[in-house]
């Protein structure tokens, strides 16, 4: 399954049960924390804004203004949570194995930018 | 002398444009040594005189019928409902050499000590360059973050240049919640800075106008950066809904992205200019208009440092804002 890629929505407290989740948290620091993370394919990360500013995870081209912010491997779709409270979470699964570059639209002058390695599953 | 209303409102917003003083303790540093208490007093006093700007506001300070801005009046709406905000602690400032210069060629070190230029002996020196400004000030990259930031602005620019009247106005309520509950609010203009003292406010609300480090339109510790709108004028701090302290010096402004990496202050080459962000000052400094000086003041906001101190400015960014403006009729 090539490019199944699309938010699975905000706010989601729990993960499903047998879904394999990465948390990354959102930080007064402007990081991203862990700044990268690797993961197999098909594997869910889940954002989470411990911070008490808004962040948001943003893997879009057209939303970038420098172009460092975003890298999207060939074939996977863009992503954007929208405008993250605190205490707010957003969830992506990655399908498309390759390297992801994402930033935060507010912070994007202050370098906030987070990497998502997906591996291929091996079979 | 005359002592009409309009020369009061014009003497009261002369003080405002002494905005962005800050905690610049040159005098009370050196032990007291009558002489040496001397020659620096006098040496604060010609830097105040060499100020750049002094000249240009002379020749409108008294100006009662000021043009309006080219292609009309300008109306800014500015919004923040949700998010937190950066509240700058005090830090010492790395001196950007593209507008400080070299110990060999200095630039920008005339005017009220960080109301405009920082004067020499407040600048450290290593290996041939300037390094920080020694006095901690408001403009640094130390900062905390505080919770539900609110920010609704709304704004005319209408008087082009400095002058004794303007036709300018702001209403701006901003606030912020501490760890512990505590509201701060600041709240601006009841009267605007219709023209400045050590450099210019253009009636008091400025737009699409480059400001701060080279410019030395505010102060230089700044980087240089295009504003697309920014005010000066006098308000009121506030904790809990009671007021700390009034009349107070209040700047804001609506500028491309001066923070880098870590939300450390940029220098000139590092400034981001596709994304924006608001920065609202309330300033430690007091202008004395009858002997044409400042006094350090420092702003009573309520609110404790970890060492006990009370934090002596407020300079707060707000960075999750709506932006709306028109040409009005
Ligand atoms: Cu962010």
């Amino acid at each position: 399954m090539v490019a199944l890629v699309g938010g699975i929505g905000l706010q989601t407290p729990h993960p499903k049960t047998e879904e394999p989740v990465t948390v990354v948290e959102l930080t007064n620091m402007l990081m991203f924390m862990p700044e990268t993370v690797r993961i197999r394919a098909g594997t869910t990360v889940e954002w989470r804004n411990t911070s008490l500013l808004v962040h948001t995870i943003t893997a879009d081209p057209d939303l970038a203004t420098l172009a460092e912010s975003v890298q999207l491997p060939e074939g996977a779709k863009s992503f954007n949570s929208g405008n993250l409270d605190a205490k707010a979470t957003f969830r992506h699964t990655f399908d498309v194995p390759g390297t992801y570059v994402y930033f935060c639209i507010p912070h994007e002058g202050a370098m906030m930018r987070g990497t998502v390695i997906v591996e291929p599953i091996v079979q | 002398m005359k002592s009409s209303n309009i020369n009061r409102v014009a003497r009261r917003s002369y003080s405002a444009g002494y905005l962005l003083a800050f905690l610049l303790l040159l005098l009370t540093a050196v032990p007291h040594v009558h002489a040496k208490q001397m020659d620096q007093e006098q040496t604060m006093a010609k830097l105040q005189k060499m100020t750049p700007a002094r000249g240009y506001i002379d020749a409108h300070k008294n100006l009662e019928k000021p043009l309006g801005l080219l292609g009309g009046p300008v109306e800014v709406t500015i919004t923040q409902t949700s998010g937190g905000v950066f509240v700058s602690l005090p830090d010492q400032r790395r001196l950007d050499p593209n507008v400080f210069g070299t110990p060999e060629m200095p630039r920008a070190f005339s005017g009220t000590p960080g109301v405009n230029g920082v004067p020499l002996m407040a600048r450290g020196v290593e290996h041939s360059a300037y390094t920080v400004m020694k006095p901690l000030s408001p403009f640094g990259d130390k900062y905390t973050v505080m919770a539900e930031g609110k920010l609704s602005l709304k704004a005319v620019d209408a008087t082009a240049t400095d002058a004794a009247k303007t036709e300018d106005a702001v209403n701006m309520m901003a606030s912020w919640k501490d760890q512990d509950g505590n509201t701060y609010e600041v709240r601006c203009c009841q009267m605007l800075a219709a023209h400045g003292m050590e450099f210019p406010t253009f009636g008091g609300v400025v737009t699409n106008h480059i400001l701060h480090g080279f410019t030395r339109i505010g102060t230089a510790l700044m980087p240089s950066e295009y504003a697309y709108f920014a005010f000066w004028g006098m308000g009121e701090v506030k904790k809990n809904g009671v007021v700390l302290d009034k009349p107070r010096l209040v700047h804001g402004m609506l500028t491309e992205y001066v923070r880098k990496e870590g939300y450390k202050l940029a220098f000139d080459d590092e400034v981001t200019p596709t994304r924006q962000h608001f920065h609202l000052m309330v300033a430690p400094f007091m202008p004395v208009m009858e002997e044409g000086r400042f006094t350090k003041k420092p702003v009573k906001t309520g609110f404790n440092l970890p060492n006990g101190m009370e934090l002596p400015f407020w300079h707060v960014m707000f960075e999750n804002l709506e932006i709306d403006s028109k040409r009005s009729e």
